[in-house]
């Protein structure tokens, strides 16, 4: 599993995935302070414009709070960059056939699963954090953090968001023939769970909750209403990552 | 003991039957080519061996194990060359062949030193060039140096010629046959030059099922004895032959064919007395070429 792992880090660097991820992750890590600074700015520039039309523009203060605000719209561009980049990650070797002489050596397709696993959520992880980090470290230089609440728990469930997404994409990548399919597939989960949570009853047990973090950082949400969606997430990517394993050692490659 | 062996295996894709009943086994240390035309289904045997497509009906076992789809542990005894073999194209062949060793769980120092003889052997070394623009002959190189290279028990080659110029033909096939002291070498192909050259024994897959099946020889032998033919010099001394000889077929103006061998050393006596002039004389080899097309024909 080692051999295969140390392959798949070789291909993402290489293929200049890793790259691409990394910058855009900065990128949008910056960004989110950067358009809050810049926000009295731009209104001051835009008033003289804005006043002729009869608009006045009041006085207009940012913290911290706008950045988070901007984190939290900014991360499902991030998720859907890192999944369409990531798209071709077990489909490109089932078009080449890469994986033939792999298995034939003996390899335990377990292992493969888990390896692409195993890199798919590192990745995520770590440029996750990344973006957090980059976008934490200029609020608390700018402004100040402790005016939200909960700002930790808040970014780790959408990290989690991120993790049951890259669950149902590995499942799909496992049974899908080809890659509009699997970005098919794992469009629909999400958009699914989005529909599935307007029914207030499910609300509760769907990840999409997750995506809500401003308002736990805000003080609406308790962090306890969090906890139920965390844990139905985490069984989800449970069963879907066994499923996958499950379909993958009987698909053909 | 038997490497290989299938026994009434079957294989349909939707109506269409493939494999109607294929029943063959394969010795340790013999090279087998299994022969077939395009589309006869060689590749889908293979693939059944190596548990990529499930079995339609019948048995398989590798080194006396028998051999499941998907997840098959048969496959560590393996060693596979696909028909159109593709790699990682960010590596370079010696990247991969680490990778290769790595994934059997082979020691480092073993793997560099296996890695380095393979791509001697197979014209590979010194090739710093990432897979990437490898032309499809060298990806066929490389796809026999990671099919060795773990030592396996069976080595199946999908076509392995087909790709390769005439000197790297000829190359595969000296591989191949030093292969056999180590291990059982399975080839599938069309070409029966590569056959007569290097196989022990062969056998031919037509319509689903294996029409002749043997050793080299005993596949000749199947043949009607083959005749002997003798030229000579001048028309006369042909005629004199045949009035002396009247079971001989007089196939041209001083051409005549001898069907029973046995009768030979009767005639040289003849030619020696009569002081004939002769041109040749010249045994007729059936060639595998001719048996395929006697099993394609019926
Ligand atoms: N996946 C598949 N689906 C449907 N038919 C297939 C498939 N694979 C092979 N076949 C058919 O099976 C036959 C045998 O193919 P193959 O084993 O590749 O032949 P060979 O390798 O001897 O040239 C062909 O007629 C081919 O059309
Ligand atoms: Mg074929």
């Amino acid at each position: 599993m080692t051999a295969f792992l140390k392959k798949e880090w070789m291909e993402w660097i290489r293929s200049g995935r890793l790259t691409v991820l990394t910058l855009v992750f900065v990128l949008f890590g910056i960004m989110n302070p950067a358009i809050a600074k810049l926000t009295p700015w731009l209104m001051e520039t835009l008033s003289d414009s804005l006043a002729d039309t009869g608009l006045v523009v009041s006085e207009v203060t940012v913290n911290a709070m706008n950045s988070w605000a901007q984190f939290y719209k900014n991360m499902p561009m991030g998720l859907l960059i890192f999944i369409l980049v990531c798209g071709g990650c077990f489909t490109a070797e089932y078009d080449r056939g890469t994986l033939i002489p792999v298995v034939t050596k003996g390899l335990s397709r377990r292992k493969i699963v888990g390896a692409k696993a195993v890199a798919l959520f590192g990745a995520w992880t770590t440029l996750y954090f990344l973006f957090y980090g980059i976008t934490y470290g200029y609020n608390a230089y700018f402004w100040d953090n402790s005016i939200a609440e909960h700002v930790f728990l808040g970014a780790a469930c959408t990290w989690m968001f991120g993790v049951w997404v890259i669950s149902f994409f590995i499942l799909f990548s496992a049974v899908a023939k080809n890659s509009a399919q699997v970005l098919f597939g794992t469009g629909s989960a999400a958009v699914g769970a989005y529909v599935l949570g307007m029914f207030p009853r499910l609300a509760s047990f769907l990840p999409a909750r997750l995506m809500e973090g401003m308002a736990l950082l805000q003080g609406i949400n308790e962090a306890a209403d969090y906890s139920v969606s965390m844990a139905a997430a985490g069984v989800m990517s449970i069963v879907c990552l066994a499923l996958a394993v499950w379909c993958f050692d009987r698909r053909r490659l | 003991m038997e490497m290989l062996t299938l026994s009434h295996v079957k294989k349909s894709f939707g109506e269409k039957e493939v494999l109607k009943d294929v029943t063959f086994s394969v010795p340790e240390h013999t090279v087998f080519g299994f022969v077939g035309q395009n589309g006869a289904g060689k590749t889908t045997t293979m693939k059944m061996i190596l548990g990529l497509l499930p079995c339609g009906g019948g048995k398989i076992t590798v080194n006396g194990s028998p051999v499941c789809y998907g997840n098959t542990p048969t496959n560590q005894y393996v060693g596979y060359l696909p028909d159109v073999p593709e790699f990682y194209s960010c590596m370079t062949p010696m990247e991969y062949l680490r990778f290769c060793g790595e994934i059997t769980g082979m020691r480092a120092g073993e793997i560099k030193s296996r890695s380095e003889e393979l791509l001697r052997l197979t014209g590979l070394h010194g090739e710093k060039r990432r897979i990437k623009g490898f032309s499809r002959g060298m990806k066929q190189r490389l796809g026999i140096a990671q099919a060795l290279f773990g030592h396996p028990s069976l080595l199946i080659c999908d076509e392995p010629t087909s790709a390769l110029d005439p000197v790297g033909r000829k190359e595969l096939l000296d591989i191949l046959e030093s292969a056999k002291e180590q291990t059982t070498v399975l080839f599938s192909t069309h070409i029966l030059s590569d056959v007569e050259k290097i196989c022990d024994e062969i056998a031919f897959l037509h319509e689903g099922r294996i029409a002749i099946r043997g050793s080299l020889e005993e596949v000749h032998k199947r043949r009607k004895a083959s005749g002997t033919e003798l030229e000579t010099e001048r028309g006369e001394d042909a005629g004199r032959l045949f009035k002396a000889f009247p079971f001989l077929k007089r196939t041209g103006r001083n051409i005549l064919l001898l069907e029973d061998p046995e009768r030979l050393p009767g005639i040289l006596h003849f030619i020696a007395d009569k002081n004939l002039r002769i041109l040749r004389i010249e045994r007729q080899e059936t060639t595998l070429e001719d048996l395929f097309m006697e099993v394609v024909g019926k």
